[in-house]
């Protein structure tokens, strides 16, 4: 019974198709209301792009965690770390193709003492090498924590605690100067990408643009993945994992699989984040920062891929435009919003509308899946 | 099917006209005050930075009163927005996008830590804007669009060194540098150890030590400083770079372990005496900070502005001490008044008018000197004072400049 | 090259400074005072001088003057001392002030005439100038304080106090002046230390013999500091036999110096980990028995300290006699007030959520940040002060260059009493028993009747409690402001989960041991490769054995 339920969650095809629709809508119309249409009444400000680049890269994120709580059942409370790798990439690349295309000495330099840079920065201007690494090396790293975890049967609550621990770990890695990656003062200062000026509007747009395909891209393919056997499986591990391997499956590789998967989609999000917001720092390895993502994942409704999207959105443009407007109060609403997601909205806000559309009282109880 | 999509529709639109509406309403806003110009702020009220930048909002506010109340500038009200960045440093740089472009301020003033100036610094650029930086710094940057309205190394750190060696300071031969590890402690310590070499002093008489930003167990570090000191080869003194926190936890823990400022004299080169608020200074007695501004600066333009602060805290019901008043503060507003004097020089608020205009400018600063800026570079000379902590949280004033000197934007001690 | 600061070289502005003043005070003091001086007795001619110099705004003569009145007391006895000892506290304290041919000092009944302390009435103190005390001076200042305190002091406990100042600050004490305060020296105890200074001070005496003396006194005193002026000493040394009494006495510091080492090592872990315990302890039993993870015990550790400063405010204004015990008296107030605030948590947020742990997380994560931003709306982010009263400041000297300081003392002594309430909760009363049996096997202590929603009620009480109780230990240590908390958090997890969830014991091993292993790497590599190492430590620990060090039995 239960299974079915979820299926259903998965398979919810209305929804799936709204956000998918509201996502190519966007695709299409933010290259035009941004470049030629800019300056009218209708059009979008390069400051309005880049915000919605911003959050399509949150809603990315969200997606990768919802992939591995929502339909594995795994927590991870550090998944900024995947964030902030596929950042630190791309801040490399163009920190040494400023350098070594423009002759722009990278402020890292300055401050470190460095007469050049060191080498591990080698071929980091190449764009083609960097796209590699933004998919090896997260996966890498996923990997091997994921195996070791999983192979100890480390799971539930001790495994979000550890991934917060890592996260933390890294943070205080990075803060440190000696590291190279310049420290609190992080990496800013970029001057191009791919040979187009970073602050040029055409630059802000097209760059949101590309968020936007990309999410567009990674939600049709989850939603498929999670629709094949693949995603079943997954959604039995979750629900009940000991039973699963009783009937054989060994069960370590579908969530070693999914696990690496969502960290590459963390780090690929981290990649189009950071030429948005003109630089990257340690506090992005922060325990808050993680944790906040899997509040937009809450808030959405895990689960169910088209939440994830939804919750992020809300959360990082409510945050955006209270920051801005009323900072004092941002902190308590933040705090409001997740303690009535937990507490009255279990599932996020898909609960409104399970309890719109299904009065069934017995879909309350059951609908939750398992922790 | 009905009841399904006019929810989902009715969902949607509340959603959408939730997050539309603020542009809807500043853009009434903006038709209905044509006669005003604003000024952004970039100060956290929130976060580690709290403490320190919160109060800067409120000077801001306080010399766009004072500046209205004489007539605005160019017959315009002054009109400040203030915005919480959050300790957070990216959010400063996405805030100070949206003061620049979408509130379309004439100039902004903000950012305390380095990193916080570094993020906002292309924004800035890219934007052709103007930020007005009150913070003592490393120096080494000198961008079109930014004013640097406090001082370099030259003129803050260097003179405070200089006195510690010299025979009245105590001789201080031999030095333990503690910093937070990020730009402006690295680079400031570069930059004495540079001047030491240039000195003749050998590298075994300094120690640099770096701790995390937010550190706050100094316990074993405090020993180190004490088995350093206990070593032959002259007074041993302390280069104190931490910033924020870390400042009352530092000095907290040298009363603990008993070193007072007769046998390790330290030089807190952030340290404020809004830092000392929670100590009691009593055995603390004797330790030095160097700014351009002391609370207990002399002469009647800083009894003013202590006196229009403390008014206008108890006015606003601001959550900050109307008695104590930091450099920072002062900076602050120093800024706003010499921006709003460009921008009458210029007759215009364009940042190209303003920033040519601010060449020759003065400002009778409430710490005594007459500031000024000139056509060479972005940096507003003003004086130096050294200050010694005393028994009641601030600093008794030891030297001051007779003048104000020149700054020296890239030091020529930094590539030693 | 252009110079660093062009215009502003500090010896040049410092000629000009002197000149100034001295071409004020010839004007204004020290040609009247030529014709005052003339009409005075003898004695009071030093003064005049003493006087003058100390007005001077001249450095090497303000020290001169004060190396005179140091010794006031070898010629001119007890009023001597007593006028030198006025001059100088008023000096200190920047109430001496001086010009118009005259030196006054403010004092809280008007102002008095330096030179004979008579008062005068016709002079606008404020109108003149007090020299200003840098830090060479301050120093020399007090140590002359203290060598005057040794003349003019009536109780024996006074002048103890002012002896062993001087034994650590000595810029005014010569065989001279010692010598004299010894002759008039009644108290053994005060005679022993003066002993000892003398003899100290006759390291550069011509007569080998009492160089040894002066090294073996030295020597009694194994700090690093007296082991540099040995070690200074002999370097310049002639005679063999000093440099053999010299290099025995080196031996015996450095071993007790290694010896107060390791014991100060071992101490600072010891407050660490107490201080982990204090924070992991609440943590411990919530995790332990409810599996709940509570993000908001840093903020229940803020609570605490907090409501130890209103319970500090409360005492200062009700009954300003009893402030020193203030954190004594705190000791219920931190825990209950933490209690209740834990409990309101639970009632109206965490019980809805026992039965999934992951939801707790950002539902105490969300009540972290509301608790933070309160305190910070209503109270303010500024650091709070704290009264320090005399058991929770300073330290004593134990070893070598050990110091304890007895604030970590107090943090260690509330830990120590926290555990050993703990236990006695535990093990002694119906409450611990049944939370035991809960934290075993909760459907089968509800089975046999155990109310276990109240038993979780209060457990999370006191686990909130003892939070608070954690907050009350560390205000004499730390900054106390709304965002305190927020640094505890990972680290109590650790100490948590690697000591075993619900162990108390495996606590206590754990915080021992991340608190001694983080002090001992901290010097040798850096305060944050301490606490990666460690962090790391523990999470490959726990790959390695998921249940912690100490696992408690029973089904989970």
């Amino acid at each position: 019974m239960a299974h079915d339920q979820t299926a259903a969650r998965v398979d919810r095809p209305l929804l799936f198709r709204i956000v998918a629709g509201t996502l190519f809508v966007l695709l299409v119309s933010l290259p035009v209301l941004g470049g030629p249409l800019s300056g009218s009444s209708a059009g979008v400000s390069p400051y309005v792009a880049n915000i919605i680049g911003q959050i399509a890269t949150f809603a990315l994120l969200a997606l990768a965690l919802d992939l591995i709580w929502g339909f594995g059942g795994i927590l991870s409370l550090g998944h900024g770390l995947f964030f902030a790798m596929g950042g630190y990439l791309i801040a490399m690349h163009m920190l040494k193709s400023g350098y070594v295309y423009g002759g722009v000495t990278p402020d890292i330099m300055t401050f470190m003492g460095w007469s050049e840079l060191p080498s591990y920065w080698a071929l980091f201007e190449s764009f083609p090498y960097v796209m590699l690494l933004i998919l090896v090396v997260p996966g890498i790293l996923a990997f091997v924590y994921g195996y070791v975890s999983f192979r100890s049967r480390v799971s539930g609550v001790y495994f979000a605690i550890i991934t917060q621990a890592l996260t933390y770990v890294a943070m205080l890695l990075m803060f440190r100067n000696d590291t190279g990656f310049g420290g609190n003062n992080g990496m800013t200062g970029f001057t191009t990408l791919v040979g187009i000026d970073i602050g040029a509007p055409s630059m802000v747009v097209g760059l949101a643009t590309t968020s936007v395909l990309v999410l567009l891209v990674a939600f049709l393919a989850c939603g498929a993945l999670m629709r094949s056997p693949f995603g079943r499986l997954l959604i039995a591990i979750r629900d009940d994992e000991a039973r699963l391997r009783f009937l054989g499956y060994d069960t370590l590789w579908p969530k070693l699989a999914v696990w690496c998967l969502s960290g590459v989609l963390a780090a690929i999000a981290g990649a189009l984040y950071v030429p948005q917001v003109g630089i990257i720092n340690p506090r992005l390895l922060s325990p808050e920062v993680s944790i906040e993502i899997a509040v937009w994942v809450a808030l959405g409704g895990r689960g169910a891929l088209s939440g994830a999207v939804i919750g992020a959105a809300i959360i990082s443009a409510l945050k955006f435009w209270l920051t801005g407007f009323v900072p004092e109060l941002w902190p308590f609403i933040l705090a409001g919003v997740i303690l009535l997601v937990v507490t009255l909205l279990p599932n996020g806000l898909l609960d409104l509308k399970l309890t719109f559309l299904r009065r069934a009282s017995t879909r309350k109880a059951s609908a939750r899946p398992a922790e | 099917m009905k009841r399904r999509s006019f929810v989902k529709g009715l969902i949607t639109a509340s959603a959408g006209s939730v997050i539309a509406s603020p542009w809807v309403a500043r853009k009434a806003f903006a038709a209905a005050h044509t006669d005003t110009v604003k000024l952004g702020c970039l100060f956290s009220s929130s976060g580690t930075m709290a403490n320190l930048e919160g109060r800067l909002n409120f000077v801001a506010r306080m010399a766009a009163e004072e500046i209205n109340a004489k007539g605005g500038v160019l017959g315009k009200t002054v009109e400040v927005i203030t915005t919480d960045p959050g300790s957070d440093w990216p959010l400063y740089a996405q805030l100070g996008r949206q003061l620049i472009q979408q509130e379309e301020v004439a100039a902004t003033f903000g950012c305390w830590t380095s990193v916080s100036r570094k993020s906002v610094l292309p924004v800035v650029e890219q934007n052709d804007a103007l930020l007005y930086y009150p913070l003592h710094f490393e120096g080494e940057e000198n961008s079109k669009n930014v004013v640097y309205l406090n001082s370099p190394p030259s003129s803050s750190v260097l003179p405070a060194v200089e006195y510690l060696m010299s025979e009245e300071g105590g001789n201080a031969k031999r030095f333990f540098m503690v910093g937070s590890d990020y730009v402006w402690p690295r680079t400031i310590n570069q930059q004495l150890k540079g001047y030491w070499a240039a000195q003749g002093i050998e590298p075994d008489a300094w120690r640099e030590e770096y701790v995390p930003v937010g550190h706050s167990n100094f316990q074993t570090l405090i020993n180190e400083i004490r088995e350093f000191a206990a070593q032959p080869g002259g007074q041993p003194v302390v280069i104190l770079t931490v910033v924020g926190n870390s400042i009352p936890d530092f000095f907290r823990e040298y009363v603990n372990q008993g070193v007072s400022a007769f046998d390790v004299p330290v030089l807190g080169l952030d340290a404020l005496e809004a830092d000392f608020e929670g100590l009691d200074t009593t055995s603390l007695v004797g330790h030095l900070n160097c700014w351009a501004y002391l609370q207990n600066a002399a002469g009647p333009s800083n009894q003013e502005f202590l006196a229009n602060w403390a008014s206008y805290v108890e006015a606003n019901d601001i959550p900050f001490s109307p008695d104590v008043a930091i450099d920072p503060m002062v900076s602050t507003y120093d800024g706003v008044h010499l921006w709003a004097l460009a921008a009458e020089k210029a007759g215009s608020f364009d940042v190209p008018a303003v920033r040519d205009a601010s060449a020759g400018l003065t400002f009778a600063c409430p710490s005594g000197y007459d500031i000024s800026m000139s056509a060479e570079n972005n940096y507003v000379k003003r004086g130096v004072f050294i200050g010694s902590l005393n028994e009641n949280k601030s600093f008794d004033i030891l030297w001051q400049s007779p003048d104000t000197p020149e700054p020296v934007p890239f030091s020529p001690y930094m590539n030693t | 090259m252009q110079p660093a600061y062009a215009g502003c070289t500090f010896p040049a502005l410092h000629l000009d400074l002197i000149m100034l003043f001295f071409r004020r005070t010839l004007a204004r003091f020290f040609i009247p005072l030529l014709l005052i001086v003339a009409s005075m007795p003898a004695h009071a001619q030093d003064r005049a001088a003493i006087l003058t110099e100390i007005c001077s705004g001249d450095f090497a003569a303000q020290q001169s003057a004060l190396g005179q009145l140091a010794s006031a007391g070898v010629e001119q006895g007890e009023t001597g001392a007593s006028w030198a000892r006025t001059i100088v506290d008023a000096f200190e304290g920047r109430n001496l002030r001086c010009g118009d041919g005259m030196a006054v000092i403010d004092g809280d009944a008007g102002a008095v005439m330096a030179g004979t302390l008579e008062p005068v009435t016709n002079v606008d103190s404020a109108s003149l100038d007090a020299p200003s005390v840098n830090l060479r001076l301050r120093a020399v200042a007090a140590s002359a304080n203290a060598v005057l305190r040794l003349f003019t002091e009536m109780e024996a406990a006074e002048r103890l106090n002012a002896a062993n100042y001087i034994d650590q600050r000595r810029e005014a004490a010569t065989g001279t002046n010692i010598g004299a305060a010894l002759e008039r020296e009644t108290d053994p105890d005060v005679r022993a230390v003066l002993i000892t200074l003398r003899a100290s001070l006759l390291m550069s005496d011509d007569d080998p013999t009492n160089r040894i003396v002066a090294i073996e006194a030295i020597a009694e005193d194994a700090t690093l500091r007296n082991r540099t002026m040995i070690a200074e000493a002999i370097k310049t040394e002639t005679d063999a036999a000093v440099i053999a009494s010299g290099e025995a006495a080196l031996a015996d510091i450095d071993q007790t110096l290694a010896i107060g080492q390791v014991l100060a090592t071992l101490y600072a872990g010891a407050s660490y980990a107490s201080v982990l315990f204090l924070a992991a302890l609440g943590l411990a039993i919530i995790f332990g028995l409810m599996g709940v993870i509570n993000l908001a015990q840093g903020e229940l550790i803020m609570v605490g300290a907090y409501a130890a400063w209103f319970t500090q405010e409360a005492i200062r204004v009700t009954v300003p006699g009893l402030l020193d015990y203030y954190l004594i008296i705190a000791i219920p107030i931190s825990f209950l007030v933490a209690a209740l605030v834990g409990l309101i948590m639970e009632v109206l947020v965490i019980r809805r959520l026992y039965d999934r742990p992951l939801m707790t997380l950002l539902a105490t994560w969300a009540i972290s940040i509301l608790l933070i931003n309160t305190v910070r709306v209503t109270i303010g982010s500024q650091n709070l002060e704290f009264h320090q009263p005399g058991y929770v400041a300073g330290g004593f000297p134990i070893v070598g260059d050990f110091i304890m300081t007895s604030n970590r003392l107090f943090a260690i002594a509330i830990a120590v009493l926290a555990f050993v309430a703990v236990v006695v909760v535990l093990r002694k009363s119906l409450f611990g028993m049944n939370v035991r049996a809960v934290t075993q096997n909760r459907s089968m202590a509800g089975a046999v009747g155990i109310d276990t929603r109240r038993t979780d009620m209060m457990a999370f009480a006191l686990g909130s409690g003892l939070a608070g109780l954690a907050g009350l230990a560390l205000s004499p240590l730390y900054n106390v402001n709304p965002g305190m908390g927020t640094g505890f958090i990972v680290d109590s997890f650790m100490v948590v989960v690697l000591g075993g969830v619900g162990s108390l014991i495996g606590a206590i091993v754990a915080a021992f041991g991340i608190g001694q292993i983080n002090v001992i790497i901290e010097p040798i590599y850096g305060a944050v490769a301490a606490k990666v190492f460690v962090l790391l430590m523990v999470i490959v620990f726990i790959q390695w054995r998921p249940e912690g060090l100490f696992a408690p039995k029973g089904r989970r």
